[in-house]
C-alpha cells in the first residue's frame, strides 16, 4: 500500500506548495486578524465592558470559538504554522530549479535560444576578423562594469558576461526571513512571558505579576535605589526614572537608571520603565512645632514619618499615627475618599508624660474630630512628601533575536528582490544571411527591464564605434540596434542567421 | 480633437495665468500688510499661508491644466509648487528647530509633513515621470491640509515619555513615505483603468460606493433625534474631555444627523441608478445618475460648511454629563476630511466624465502607467516592512513587546500582506494590467483604512496618530 500513500502524500504536498494554496491561507490570515481588530478582545478589555457589548449566548459563543482571544487561541497559531509550512513547501519545490540555474549558468548560447531572446542585436564584422570583434565587445561590456569570460566554442570563442547572479536566490533569502521571523515569534508565544514589577524606592522584590494574576519568583531580585518623575511646565509628564540595582545571590551585580525607552537587560529579562505613580502613603511630613504655653514661643522642624514618635521637650512627644490622602468626614468620623494625594489630612497624637494625657491633632484642622485647641503645641505643616513607586514591566523574549536577525535579513533580501537586477550579456560570432560574418550580441534582465534595454543599446553602439561601422546603414541586413522592445510582444532588430 | 478643443476655448492664452497671479499678489499683499503689523516676517504662521497661496495658485492652474489641456499653464503650476514648497519646508524647518524634534508628534504636524512630501512628489511625478496631470489631484490634496492645519491645535506640545525615541521619528518617516508611495501607485492605477478604456459608470459606481462608505462611517455617530455625536472639546486646556481614562465626552450637535443621513440619500442615488441600468440594460438612466452626482456634490456641499458652522462655534448637551459643552474641528479631523474626501472623489468624477479624452491625450500609455505602478509597489513594499520593523524595535524599547496585535499594528501587517499577494501574483502570476491595478486600488483602500479608519474607529495603543 505504498503507491496510495505516496500518492496522496504527494497531493497534499502539491497542494501545500501551490501559490494557490498560499493566497488562501494569506485572505485567511487576513480575515482572521481584522475580526481580531474589530472584536472586543479579552485581556484588553474588562470583563464588565465584554459583558456589556455582548449578549451572554453572543460571548459565550465568542469566548468558546476563541474570538475573544483570537491572536492567542491555538487555531490562529496553527494557521501561522500552516502558513510557514507553506512558505517552506513552495520555496522546497521550486529551489532545486532556481538553484540550478543559480550553479550552473547559461554561458554558450544555442541557436533556438538566440532566435527567440528578445533583446539582441547583430554588429557586421566587415573587414575586422572574430578576434577583433570580440575583443572590441570584451571592452564594451567591462566599460559597463560587467567583465566578460570567454567561452570555448568548437571553433571559436565567444563571449558571456553577467552581473548580480545573487539576485536570483534572493526571494529565498526574504522567504528565509519571513520564517526566520515566524520562528522567533512562535518561540516568544510559547516560552516567552511578561509581568509587572512594583516598587517603592529602597524595596526589592523578585515577585513578578503575570497578566493573568499569578504571581512568578525570578532567580534574582530587582532593588529601587530611587525614582522620579519630572514634568514639563504644564504638568504633563516629561521623563521617569528608577535607579534600579541587581541583586543575585546576595550581591549586587549591576546598577542601572532606567528611563522610558531605555530598558535593563539581565539574565534575558528585560525591566522596562512602564509608569510612575504616588502609592498614596507617607513617606516623610515636615511640620512646624510651635510651643504656646512657655515664657518664649520656641518654634522647631519636626520632621516624621509614619508611627514615628519624635520628642519636643523633656515632657511632650509626638507621633504621626494617620495620613488620608484624600479625606472626607462622615458623622464626625475622617473617612478616605480615594488613595489620591488630592485633599490630605495627617493624625498627630501630642502626648504629656507629666500630664499623662494624649491629644489628638488633626492637620488641616477639622472641627468636631480634632482637639488642636488643647494641644501645648501649634502644628504648621511645611511639607509632605508622599511616598512614590515605579511601575517596571518585565519581559522574557527568547525568541526576538531571531526576528530582529530576520527582519535585517528581510531587508536585505528585499534590497535584492527589487534593486540588484541579475543582467546577463553573450557575444557570438556568427555569419548572417547574406554570408558576411557578424557578431550575434544578445542580453537578457531579470527585472527592470527598460532600463537594461538602454544600457544594451549603449554596448551595441560602443562595439560599432570601435569597429567604425556607419550606425545609419542603408541596407536592411547590416547594422541594426533593436528597438525598445516591450516585454517581447515587439521583436524588432534582426534575428540572427544560422551559423 | 485638438482642433474642437481650440475652438471651445479660443482664449487658451494666459487668462487664467494673469487671474491667478493677481489673486496671488493680491494674497500676498495683504499678508504683507499684516507682516507689517506684526513685524514677524519668518514665523511658522506666515509661512505656511505663503504656502497655502502658491499651493492654491498651483492648485488652480493644474485644474486650468486638466480642463483646457493647455501646455502653458503647467510652467505657471509648477513654479508655484516651487514656491509653495519653498515655503512650506521653511515653516517645516522653522516648526522643526522650535519644537526641537521632528515635526511627527501630533494630527498637526503630521499634516505638515504630509503635505510637504505630497508636493515634492508632485515635482517628482511631473519632471521625472512626465505625469502632468498629477497635480490636478495632489494640490487640492496638499490645499485641504493646509486649511485643516489652520483648524487644528498648533501649539508645541511637549513629547510623553513614550515618544521620545529616534525609533519614533524613523517609524513615522517610513511610514509617511510607504503611504506617499502607496498613494501614487493607487493614482497610477486609476490613470493607468483610464487609458485601458474602462468604462467612465465603472469609476461612477467607483465613486459612488467610496461616497456612501463615508457617510455610512459618519451616520455611525448618528444620535437619538437627528443629532450627531463629536467629541467634546476643552477650549482652556485645548484638549479633548474624557469622562474617564480613555473614554471620550460626546456631545451630540441637534439636526445634523438628519442632513447627513439626507446626504446619504443624495450619494445612494447614483450607486443605485447605476445598478438599476445595470439590471435593467438602461443607458439613460445613467444620465440621470450622473446629474444626481452633480447634486449630490451640492449637498455635499452643504453638510461640509453646516458642519463647520456648527462644529466651530455654540454649545451642545450630553447624553453622558449634565450641561452644555463645546467641540472643536480639531476633535473631528477625520469626519472633516471624510466630508472634504467625498466631495473631492466625486468632482474628479466629474472631470473625467468631462473631459475623458482629453485625459487619455495628456496620460502616458496605459503599458507604461501598468510598469510605473509596479515599480511604485516595488518601492512602497521595502518602505513599508522597514516601517513595520522599526514600529516593532519601538515598542520593544517602550512597551518590552514588539508585537502586541494592537489594531494598527494588525492593520499594518494586513497591509504588508495585500501587497505581498500583488507582488506574488504579479511576478509568479504574470497578472498585468487591469487585474494588477485592481489589486493595487485595495492596497490602498487598506491603506487607508490603517491610517484613518483604525484611529477614528478602533482604540488601541496607537493614540497619537
Amino acid at each position: 500500500m505504498a503507491l496510495p500513500f505516496r500518492s496522496s502524500s504527494r497531493k497534499i504536498w502539491q497542494t501545500l506548495s501551490s501559490i494557490k494554496t498560499g493566497v488562501v491561507l494569506i485572505i485567511l490570515v487576513v480575515i482572521f486578524s481584522a475580526a481580531g481588530t474589530v472584536i472586543l478582545q479579552r485581556p484588553m478589555t474588562d470583563a464588565d465592558d465584554m459583558q456589556r457589548a455582548y449578549s451572554p449566548a453572543m460571548l459565550r459563543f465568542l469566548d468558546v470559538t476563541g474570538l475573544t482571544d483570537i491572536f492567542h487561541t491555538r487555531w490562529f497559531i496553527a494557521l501561522l504554522i500552516l502558513v510557514s509550512f507553506s512558505i517552506i513547501a513552495a520555496s522546497v519545490q521550486r529551489f532545486p530549479n532556481a538553484w540550478r540555474y543559480y550553479a550552473r549558468p547559461y554561458k554558450s548560447p544555442d541557436e533556438s535560444f538566440r532566435k527567440v531572446l528578445p533583446t539582441q542585436a547583430q554588429v557586421p564584422l566587415a573587414n575586422y576578423d572574430e578576434e577583433q570583434g570580440l575583443s572590441a565587445a570584451e571592452r564594451a561590456l567591462k566599460n559597463l562594469g560587467v567583465p566578460a569570460e570567454r567561452i570555448v566554442r568548437s571553433n571559436s570563442f565567444s563571449l558571456f558576461a553577467e552581473r548580480n547572479r545573487i539576485s536570483e536566490m534572493a526571494v529565498y533569502i526574504v522567504h528565509a526571513s519571513l520564517l526566520l521571523i515566524f520562528l522567533g515569534f512562535i518561540v516568544d508565544s510559547v516560552y516567552g512571558w511578561r509581568g509587572f514589577l512594583m516598587l517603592s524606592p529602597g524595596t526589592a522584590s523578585n515577585q513578578v505579576e503575570l497578566k493573568n494574576g499569578a504571581l512568578r519568583t525570578l532567580p534574582f531580585s530587582i532593588r529601587c535605589d530611587g525614582t522620579g518623575e519630572e514634568t514639563y511646565t504644564d504638568g504633563s509628564p516629561k521623563r521617569w526614572w528608577s535607579k534600579l540595582a541587581v541583586v543575585d545571590g546576595g550581591h549586587e551585580i549591576s546598577r542601572k537608571e532606567i528611563v522610558v525607552n531605555d530598558p535593563l537587560v539581565y539574565r534575558g529579562l528585560r525591566f522596562y520603565q512602564a509608569s510612575w505613580g504616588r502609592t498614596g502613603k507617607l513617606d516623610k511630613l515636615i511640620v512646624d512645632a510651635t510651643r504656646l504655653n512657655g515664657a518664649t514661643r520656641t518654634t522647631q522642624e519636626v520632621s516624621l514619618s509614619m508611627n514615628q514618635t519624635v520628642a519636643l521637650d523633656s515632657d511632650t512627644s509626638v507621633q504621626l499615627v494617620d495620613f488620608i490622602p484624600d479625606f472626607v468626614v462622615q458623622d464626625g468620623r475622617v473617612y478616605a475618599r480615594s488613595k489620591e494625594v488630592v485633599n490630605p489630612a495627617v493624625h498627630l497624637v501630642v502626648t504629656s508624660q507629666k500630664n499623662n494625657t494624649s491629644v489628638n491633632v488633626w492637620l488641616p484642622e477639622i472641627p468636631g474630630v480634632d482637639e488642636n485647641a488643647a494641644s501645648s503645641y501649634s502644628f504648621d505643616p511645611k511639607d509632605l512628601k508622599t511616598e512614590v513607586y515605579t511601575g517596571l514591566q518585565v519581559s522574557h523574549e527568547p525568541g526576538q533575536f531571531a526576528v530582529w536577525a530576520g527582519v535585517v535579513l528581510m531587508a536585505l533580501g528585499l534590497t535584492f528582490v527589487f534593486y540588484v537586477v541579475h543582467m546577463r550579456f553573450w557575444v557570438v560570432p556568427v555569419v548572417d544571411a547574406q554570408g558576411h560574418s557578424a557578431l550575434w550580441i544578445g542580453g537578457t534582465a531579470n527585472r527592470n527591464r527598460d532600463a537594461f534595454e538602454l544600457k544594451f543599446k549603449k554596448v551595441v553602439e560602443q562595439i560599432q564605434q570601435e569597429l567604425k561601422i556607419q550606425v545609419a546603414a542603408p541596407s536592411a541586413s547590416t547594422a541594426a540596434i533593436p528597438q525598445r522592445t516591450m516585454s517581447g510582444k515587439t521583436l524588432s532588430g534582426i534575428t540572427t542567421a544560422g551559423r | 480633437m485638438a482642433r474642437e478643443r481650440v475652438e471651445q476655448h479660443p482664449a487658451t492664452g494666459n487668462t487664467l495665468v494673469v487671474m491667478v497671479g493677481l489673486g496671488i499678489a493680491f494674497l500676498l499683499f495683504i499678508a504683507f500688510l499684516n507682516v507689517v503689523k506684526s513685524g514677524n516676517i519668518l514665523s511658522e504662521a506666515n509661512l505656511l499661508y505663503a504656502a497655502l497661496v502658491f499651493y492654491a495658485g498651483a492648485g488652480a492652474l493644474y485644474l486650468g491644466f486638466g480642463v483646457t489641456g493647455t501646455d502653458a499653464y503647467i510652467k505657471f503650476a509648477s513654479l508655484m509648487t516651487w514656491a509653495g514648497l519653498l515655503a512650506n519646508t521653511g515653516a517645516v524647518a522653522h516648526r522643526w528647530y522650535g519644537a526641537g524634534h521632528p515635526p511627527f508628534a501630533s494630527i498637526y504636524e503630521m499634516l505638515l509633513s504630509f503635505v510637504w512630501t505630497l508636493a515634492a512628489l508632485t515635482l517628482i511625478a511631473e519632471k521625472r515621470y512626465g505625469v502632468k496631470v498629477i497635480g490636478t489631484v495632489t494640490m487640492p490634496v496638499a490645499i485641504v491640509g493646509v486649511i485643516l492645519m489652520q483648524l487644528l491645535p498648533s501649539e508645541v506640545r511637549p513629547l510623553v515619555p513614550a515618544l521620545q525615541s529616534t525609533w519614533l521619528h524613523v517609524h513615522v518617516t517610513l511610514a509617511m513615505l510607504a503611504y506617499a508611495a502607496c498613494a501614487l501607485s493607487f493614482a497610477l492605477a486609476m490613470m493607468f483603468l483610464i487609458q485601458d478604456k474602462v468604462k467612465t459608470e465603472v469609476f461612477l459606481a467607483a465613486t459612488s460606493v467610496f461616497t456612501v462608505g463615508i457617510y455610512g462611517a459618519i451616520l455611525l455617530r448618528f444620535e437619538k433625534w437627528g443629532g450627531l455625536n463629536v467629541i467634546a472639546w476643552d477650549a482652556q486646556n485645548k484638549a479633548e474631555v474624557f469622562i474617564s481614562r480613555g473614554v471620550r465626552l460626546f456631545v451630540t450637535i441637534p439636526d445634523l444627523g438628519w442632513l447627513m443621513l439626507l446626504v446619504f440619500a443624495a450619494v445612494l442615488a447614483p450607486l443605485v441608478l447605476y445598478i438599476l441600468s445595470r439590471v435593467r440594460k438602461n443607458e439613460s438612466l445613467l444620465a440621470i445618475a450622473d446629474r444626481a452626482v452633480f447634486l449630490s456634490i451640492l449637498l455635499q456641499s452643504l453638510a461640509l460648511v453646516f458642519f463647520l458652522l456648527r462644529v466651530r462655534n455654540g454649545q451642545y448637551p450630553s447624553l453622558d454629563a449634565d450641561g452644555l459643552y463645546a467641540t472643536s474641528l480639531a476633535t473631528s479631523p477625520f469626519i472633516l476630511s471624510a466630508l472634504v474626501g467625498g466631495i473631492f472623489a466625486n468632482l474628479l468624477y466629474l472631470l473625467l466624465l468631462w473631459r475623458r479624452q482629453d485625459l487619455e491625450r495628456l496620460l502616458p500609455d496605459a503599458d507604461a502607467l501598468d510598469r510605473i505602478t509596479y515599480k511604485t509597489i516595488c518601492i512602497a513594499f521595502p518602505l513599508l516592512t522597514l516601517m513595520i520593523a522599526a514600529g516593532a524595535y519601538w515598542a520593544n524599547r517602550a512597551w518590552g513587546s514588539y508585537w502586541n496585535w494592537d489594531p494598527k499594528e494588525t492593520w499594518a501587517a494586513i497591509t504588508w500582506l495585500v501587497y505581498a499577494g500583488y507582488l506574488h501574483m504579479r511576478i509568479t502570476r504574470g497578472w498585468r494590467g487591469r487585474r494588477a491595478a485592481y489589486f493595487a486600488i485595495l492596497g490602498f483602500a487598506v491603506v487607508m483604512f490603517t491610517f484613518f479608519g483604525v484611529t477614528y474607529l478602533l482604540p488601541g495603543l496607537h493614540a497619537y496618530a
